[in-house]
């Protein structure tokens, strides 16, 4: 009678068995030949997660800190940034401004690509040309101020621009002018070139499979001494938790993107800890200006930057990962007004004050529109402005919305009184982040205009004065603070699982060096 | 035989026609694809521009009938994010997914049998009873919370596990139990029902009568019988594998079909939607054409002619 069970049980228990005997063998030789356990002078492999895969292997179409994090890697540029975000020259050997709108530069020698071809002046001007003339290409916005690249001999070129172009040498170190090779490019075409993508970088391109990883591993040959660690492997896991985890159990070295709610976890476990940067990323609310709304009035967007106490929003719902600011444009990034840094204004009995002067004795009523779920705790932040703005008086009409939906809104000009959002810095230089104030940007958006800013930017953009340059776009600033088309809020913190066997240190690019990286 | 083979062959042309409509329909309505793929402050000219670049600014059925005419000629057009055809993105992911989906389906057959049976021979006993309850809790917990606990446990807590990727035998062990659970609860629990109403057969009480060892009437005639039943569901969790998978896949970071159209949905990337949303119709309809099949290799008195 009880046999059949019998049986069954113990075969049942034998394939269970047999399933948990397997993985423990494996897993054990996995520990073995991964990076698990790896320390100290042993530790050859360095291990990244990052929160999206890459998407592409044409560095030049990618715009996104993800790509570029294993682009600058494998690329070289003609200039590139330091720690400090100071542009410094990496492929150029000596460079000279010849007129306002000539640029000569002088290649290193002896730099070659992972196929050991020469890298030459017409791999400069291939890789340049493609980027300022291929519409299709997602970094070709950034590139329609160059007009003529023109080879002079092997290691020599000018480039010429369409008019005095003062951020041209960050440009030329930004993502997108990546150096690829002519010959091999031309010879394979884009389809095969993302199969095996070849550059002159310290690492070279081993396997990409996509959503899981790719793998690179050092370039002996590069012109600026053999790389750090013999191989890199970049990972791609999107779920936060699962991204700890690898973190916690030795999986990966360096996690990316680590949320608020997993910032515990991270630094409540020996072996790991968080690390905070910052981000070109300003949070700020767009006020629309436009005549017939309330915020029309000086003195009603200056009681709302009063009544919100950026500080608090910092200190409590970002547990300080984060600078409150009163400029779109942040320490680090060329032209930033350093009385703006760190600085907030609060003061609830003004702004109250304020709203009766402007006839709003009663109180008022206004939109904001704000985003949830797509910057960290954006939807807090919001509630709490909401909240800060009650207590001066204005009912605030909080609308939550979706990414997308939300970016429907900005991108359409529907936004109202208020609309949160937060804008990062490309090229880490002022023009990029003034230009909203200018009149053909915020017509429909902020709807601001005023003669001095739109001067003063004007001539910033062609002044090839740096020091001048950067006093035009402070001033622009300081005006920006006090007439409001945007109330800055805070600078965006990055936040990085890292584990103690390395030493890592942010970049404001958000952009990681591996062989900054180093053993502990 | 012939003929219904066809006829179920030619039903597939609406269903397609119809899935590729709704699809685009509704990625269509999710919003703008363009204002996702460029930074925030980047010019109306500058969106412009990509959006001419990718046919976006064209009217909506022309859109759709443009694809429409490239999708006969076996062309589901370029990925916007990955600047690629659409299609071999979708294929090189399958062997990813069927390993993970043939995993959790030997999971769930390995646990749900012995234990369908079992709490069905000893029906109202405390071991029945708790079976069928555990069977709830199995079919009730989330796909996701469960990955998340087995990571929490086996693979962060106790190193047993890897905790995410693919690649040797051991990284499959989690993510198959945790899709395989579900589809074993339900499993289970028709066995169950399956059986005790076979037991209740006469012939399975003559059988007993005869003096046939309880053994044999189990296996040989109860279990066969029960099995038809069985196949229909497994063959209908198939398709709950799939979805299943998109979660799954999601917290292992599983690198399969799921994943795929997981970020392809994020990033309103139509063609390879469509591409997935495609290759996953076809996979549903051919299984369920087989398990017509099976029953008649199960149960020779099912005749299609």
């Amino acid at each position: 009678m009880r046999s059949p069970y019998k049986l069954f049980f113990v075969a049942y228990l034998m394939v269970m068995l047999l399933v948990s005997g397997c993985s423990n063998q494996s897993s054990t030789r996995e520990n073995e030949k991964g990076t698990k356990g790896e320390t100290g002078k042993d530790k050859t492999t360095l291990v990244l997660a990052q929160s999206a895969d890459i998407t592409t292997m044409d560095p030049q179409n990618s715009l996104s800190t993800t790509g570029d994090r294993v682009f600058r890697n494998m690329f070289n540029r003609l200039f590139y940034r330091d720690a400090n975000m100071e542009v410094q020259p990496e492929l150029v050997e000596a460079y000279e401004n010849v007129d306002d709108v000539t640029w000569k530069f002088k290649l290193k020698q002896g730099v070659t690509f992972h196929n050991g071809d020469p890298l030459t002046a017409e791999d400069v001007k291939f890789s340049l040309e493609r980027v300022m003339n291929d519409q299709t290409l997602k970094e070709y916005p950034y590139f329609t101020q160059l007009a003529k690249i023109k080879v002079i001999d092997d290691l020599t070129l000018e480039i010429i621009t369409d008019g005095p172009m003062p951020t041209l040498l960050r440009l030329l170190a930004k993502s997108g002018a990546d150096v690829i090779p002519k010959k091999y490019f031309e010879e394979v075409g884009l389809k095969e070139f993302q199969k095996k993508p070849i550059g002159s970088g310290p690492y070279q391109f081993v396997e990409w499979k996509r959503d899981d990883r790719v793998v690179l591993e050092a370039y002996p040959d590069y012109f600026d001494g053999a790389p750090k660690w013999k191989e890199v492997i970049v990972r791609a896991i999107p779920e936060s938790s699962t991204r700890v985890g690898e973190l916690l159990t030795g999986g990966v070295d360096i996690a990316t993107d680590i949320p608020p709610n997993e910032w515990d976890r991270v630094n409540g476990d020996e072996g790991v800890s968080l690390v905070t940067g910052d981000t070109t990323r300003i949070m700020l609310l767009v006020v629309r200006t436009t005549e017939g709304s309330v915020t029309a009035d000086p003195k009603v967007r200056e009681a709302i930057d009063l009544a919100i106490n950026e500080k608090a929003i910092v200190d409590s719902v970002l547990k300080g990962t984060g600078v409150p600011v009163r400029s779109r444009v942040p320490e680090g990034v060329i032209g930033s007004n350093p009385d703006l840094y760190d600085a907030y204004v609060y003061d609830v009995e003004k702004a109250k004050k304020l709203l009766a002067e402007a006839g709003f004795k009663d109180g008022l009523e206004i939109t904001l529109t704000a985003p949830k779920g797509r910057y960290p705790l954006d939807g807090e932040v919001a509630q709490l402005i909401a909240s800060m703005l009650g207590e001066a008086g204005i009912k605030v009409n909080l609308k939550l919305l979706e990414s997308s939906a939300f970016l429907d809104i900005y991108n359409s000009n529907s936004n109202e009184e208020l609309l949160m959002i937060g804008l990062a810095d490309g090229l880490l230089d002022a023009s990029y982040s003034l230009v909203h104030y200018t009149k053909e940007r915020a017509t429909g958006q902020t709807d601001y205009y005023n003669e001095k800013v739109e001067k003063l930017y004007h001539d910033a953009g062609r002044n090839l004065n740096e020091e001048e340059r950067i006093k035009q776009y402070q001033e622009i600033q300081a005006i920006i603070a006090e007439e409001r088309p945007h109330i800055t809020l805070f600078q965006q913190g990055s936040n990085y699982g890292v584990s103690d066997r390395v030493e890592f240190k942010p970049r404001l690019d958000e952009v990681i060096n591996f062989s900054d990286i180093s053993v502990k | 035989m012939k003929k219904y083979l066809i006829r179920r062959l030619l039903q597939l042309i609406p269903v397609l026609f119809i899935i590729t409509f709704v699809v685009f329909v509704l990625v269509y309505l999710a919003g703008d694809p363009v204002s996702l793929m460029l930074p925030e402050d980047a010019s109306e000219e500058d969106r412009e521009a990509l959006r001419e670049a990718l046919g976006l600014n064209e009217p909506f059925l022309y859109q759709y009938f443009h694809f429409l005419g490239d999708l006969i000629s076996g062309d589901f057009g370029t990925s916007f994010r990955y600047s690629q055809e659409a299609l071999p993105l979708v294929l090189e992911r399958l062997p990813a997914t069927f390993e993970l989906a043939a995993a959790s389906m030997l999971v769930a057959i390995v646990l749900a049998i012995p234990l369908g049976i079992f709490s069905a021979r000893k029906r109202n006993s405390f071991v029945d009873l708790f079976i069928t309850g555990g069977s709830v809790l199995g079919k009730a917990m989330p796909n996701f919370w469960l990955g998340i606990m087995l990571i929490l446990m086996l693979a962060v807590n106790y190193q047993i596990f890897p905790v995410s990727g693919r690649g040797t035998f051991v990284h499959l062990v989690l993510p198959a139990i945790t899709l395989g659970t579900g589809v074993a609860a339900e499993m289970t629990r028709l066995i169950r029902s399956s059986m005790l109403e076979i037991l209740h057969q006469d012939y399975i009480r003559t059988a007993k009568s005869k003096g046939v060892s309880d053994t044999l009437v189990i296996f040989k005639h109860a279990f066969r019988n029960s099995l038809i039943p069985v196949v229909t569901i497994t063959s209908l969790q198939i398709s709950h594998l799939v979805s299943g998978a998109l979660i799954t896949e999601t917290v292992f970071s599983w690198p399969g079909l799921g994943q795929l159209l997981v970020q392809a949905v994020n990033g309103r990337d139509m063609a390879v939607v469509q591409a997935a949303v495609f290759v996953i119709a076809i996979l549903v309809i051919v299984i369920n054409l087989i398990t017509d099949l099976v029953y008649r290799l199960l149960d020779p008195r099912i005749n299609y002619s």
